[in-house]
């Protein structure tokens, strides 16, 4: 099985469905000639065309306007966000036309949406952000946010075959740090969350970066026993996963590089309260970036985001409860 | 044994809670002796220990003076738990010692400030349980005021009522005590029950919410019994002990432990005897591999048991391990009870009083006679979900045939071919 890292699995991912499904298409900034901002589609444009690969204005509602009108007649496009921060262009195109178009007129819209999220290097506030939230929000969407290089193939594969918008949350500081054997061909990762390491003694929740963050955090905590679970998807959110870890542990910290207020690990934490109460043998703790814009500056940027001692920290604290 | 002690600096010495049995945990101090300031022997008894069952002198280590105590009275700590410092003679001339390792169970709970930047807990603090604990304890009939905490400022957590039910489970060990007493209707001395009697009232009450008890009661022939005891000097217990061992030896299924969905078959016999101490309560010695001991050699471990269990010399280990037990209230004259399985066994064999009876029985013409015999109902309290009543009754009437000698084979009870 080929090693490969984050970003080379999806391209993997991007390169096998366009060339398995004539269907599919590309398109985004800079996607074709120029192999887009952060080179992951580099030489889909010379493979199979600027019919299929396709260079856009710098026009989200546009790119995202145009795949819905496509993926009703039949095609199966994957946008790209240059910064999954820029979506919010696009947003009612995606939160109105395409979420609620099989509600209002039985019309599946089977697009993808990539959108390179997450920070970690310095990017600033309009390039750092994760707003898997906003989507989280509005029925119809579905969201989804890959931690490991076979799952981003998987994953990205699936999306492209879902009837459904999905937006496909790839997380930018991964692209070249996290590596791993990558299956050949178009086998899809499901929508479901993934035991990242077993535990007893406490769950550690996460998705995307945060995941690496957890395991780095959660190694060696006096010998505790750290369950870490990477949800995969928000939505669908796999709850029996979490129910069932959370049985196990009955304690709990929710990571989330996005902004607390309403993140996803909100989500997950008024899940556990409602559905996992007589589980608990401690608080529900949260671990996330503050509600404040993502600063540029490193050491500020660092204070913000989710740190693994940030997170080691909690998880003692609770141990400890 | 032995009270172990931890060297302290400036010439003092921790005396520390005994381990008492392998597989004893903690013990409760019952009594002081002595007194901040009072001298103390080597080896001279300077507080009294126990557990749910033992009671035990703890010696000092050294001679010198009591520095410090560190354990009220009627505290359960765990093994290992200093208990007090002495002071060494000529070791440093009585300081105060650095204060030993305080005893977790008399931890103060000091409210508990989180730290974390995102917040944590809540002010937490030892009487606060938490949901999970709640339900564990009630699922494990545990009182949560009972259980020593090890969170944070004591409070009680989710893996010390686990503990707590485990231990209750291992040992039989009152991890409860008793329900609330009801007030007294009428004029009366209320006082809380003893320790022992606790026990025995956790351990009788979860046993019968345990198992499915059904009591079957099958009536024998003592004569041959009767006959075999005299030579040997003692009451009929020790051969109707022999014979039993006998028929668990033909019967496995009897000498077994019950634990959850799990039946544990033992090779060895380990028989508990139970053993009355008056109004303090009861107790069951255990006669572990009592397969290996003729009908002599179980007289002489029950006398030895009882003696030491009323002269509380019994051991933790004493009382462990058993694998069917045997009571005998007979001997005050009651002819049928109906017992409670001594948890986690399966079975229990109560043996009542040997009284002469006539009976119809077959003369050696071939014609029925009445004849006097001396006759006793053996009656078995077993547990159904283990095994069934056909079981029980094939047990039964082989221990009626070893005790009539009517058994073919081995004759596990007879003297008759003895020199």
């Amino acid at each position: 099985m080929p090693e490969m890292t984050y970003l080379q699995a999806i391209h993997d991912g991007l390169r096998e469905e366009l060339l398995a499904d004539e269907r599919v298409l590309v398109m985004g900034e800079d996607v074709g000639r120029f192999g887009g901002a952060f080179k992951v589609t580099d030489g889909l444009w010379d493979e199979f065309g600027a019919e299929r690969v396709i260079d856009t204005p710098l026009a989200e509602a546009a790119i995202i306007g145009t795949a819905v009108g496509a993926a009703v007649v039949g095609m199966r496009p994957v946008c790209e966000m240059q910064f999954a921060d820029f979506v919010a262009c696009g947003f009612d195109q995606l939160v109105n036309v395409a979420g609620k178009m099989h509600y209002r007129q039985g019309l599946a819209v089977p697009i993808t949406v990539r959108l390179p999220s997450g920070g970690g290097f310095g990017g600033g506030p309009f390039h750092s952000q994760n707003p898997e939230a906003w989507f989280m929000h509005a029925p119809g969407l579905k969201v989804v946010a890959p931690a490991t290089a076979a799952d981003a193939k998987g994953m990205l594969i699936g999306a492209i075959h879902d009837p459904n918008p999905v937006l496909f949350f790839e997380h930018k500081h991964l692209y070249r740090r996290v590596k791993g054997e990558v299956p050949p061909g178009r086998e899809e990762t499901p929508f479901r969350a993934r035991v990242a390491r077993e535990g007893r003694d406490l769950t550690v929740i996460a998705y995307g970066a945060m995941v690496w963050s957890a395991l780095e955090a959660t190694e060696d905590i006096d010998g505790a026993s750290v369950e870490v679970i990477d949800l995969r998807s928000l939505v669908p959110l796999d709850e029996e996963a979490i129910l069932a870890s959370v049985a196990k542990t009955s304690k709990v910290v929710v990571i989330d590089e996005a902004n607390a207020t309403c993140a996803a690990g909100a989500q997950v934490a008024a899940l556990i309260a409602e559905r996992a109460f007589e589980d608990l043998d401690g608080p529900v703790v949260r671990v996330a970036t503050p509600d404040a814009p993502i600063a540029f500056s490193p050491p500020l940027e660092r204070a913000l985001l989710p740190q693994a001692d940030r997170i080691e920290e909690a998880c003692r604290e609770l141990l400890e409860y | 044994m032995s009270s172990s002690s931890t060297e302290q600096a400036q010439g003092t010495v921790a005396v520390e809670m005994p381990q008492m049995g392998v597989s004893v945990a903690e013990g409760t101090l019952t009594v002081w002796h002595k007194h901040v300031g009072d001298h103390v022997d080597r080896d001279e008894i300077i507080c009294e220990v126990s557990t749910d069952k033992i009671d035990t002198d703890v010696p000092s280590p050294a001679a010198g003076s009591i520095v410090e105590l560190l354990v009220e009275e009627e505290k359960t700590v765990p093994v290992g738990t200093a208990l007090a410092v002495i002071a060494v003679e000529g070791g440093g001339g009585g300081e105060p010692a650095a204060a030993a390792d305080a005893p977790a169970a008399d931890a103060p709970a000091p409210a508990h400030a989180p730290a974390s930047g995102n917040g944590t807990a809540n002010g937490s603090h030892a009487s606060f349980h938490s949901p999970v604990a709640q339900r564990l304890a009630a699922a494990h009939g545990i009182d949560l005021a009972t259980v020593k905490g090890t969170g944070r400022g004591g409070r009680v957590r989710k893996q010390d009522v686990l503990a707590a039910a485990e231990s209750g489970r291992a040992s039989g060990s009152s991890a409860a005590p008793a329900a609330a007493e009801p007030s007294a209707p009428s004029a009366g001395v209320s006082e809380p029950l003893s320790r022992m009697r606790r026990a025995i009232a956790e351990h009788m009450t979860r046993s019968l919410h345990t198992a499915a008890h059904c009591t079957t009661i099958i009536e024998a022939d003592f004569s041959r019994v009767e006959r075999e005891r005299a030579p040997i000097g003692c009451s009929p217990l020790p051969l109707v002990a022999r014979a039993v061992v006998a028929a668990l030896r033909a019967h496995p299924a009897l000498n077994s432990t019950l634990e959850g969905d799990s039946l544990t078959r033992h090779e060895d016999v380990n028989l508990g005897i139970a053993v009355s101490l008056g109004e303090r309560g009861l107790i069951v010695p255990v006669i572990h591999r009592a397969q290996e001991l003729s009908a002599e050699g179980l007289a002489a471990r029950i006398a030895e048991l009882a003696r030491r269990a009323r002269a509380d010399e019994l051991t933790a280990d004493d009382v462990r391990g058993g694998t069917f037990t045997i009571t005998n209230p007979g001997g005050f004259g009651s002819i049928a009870s109906t017992p409670i399985i001594n948890q986690p066994q399966v079975g229990i064999l109560d043996l009542e009083a040997v009284v002469k009876r006539p009976v119809a029985i077959v003369d050696d013409a071939g014609g029925d006679a009445i004849a006097v015999r001396p006759m006793a109902y053996l009656c078995l309290s077993w547990d159904h979900r283990a095994l069934d009543g056909a079981l029980a009754a094939q047990f039964l009437a082989t221990l009626r045939g070893v005790l009539e000698g009517k058994e073919v084979g081995d004759d596990p009870i007879g003297r008759t071919a003895a020199p």
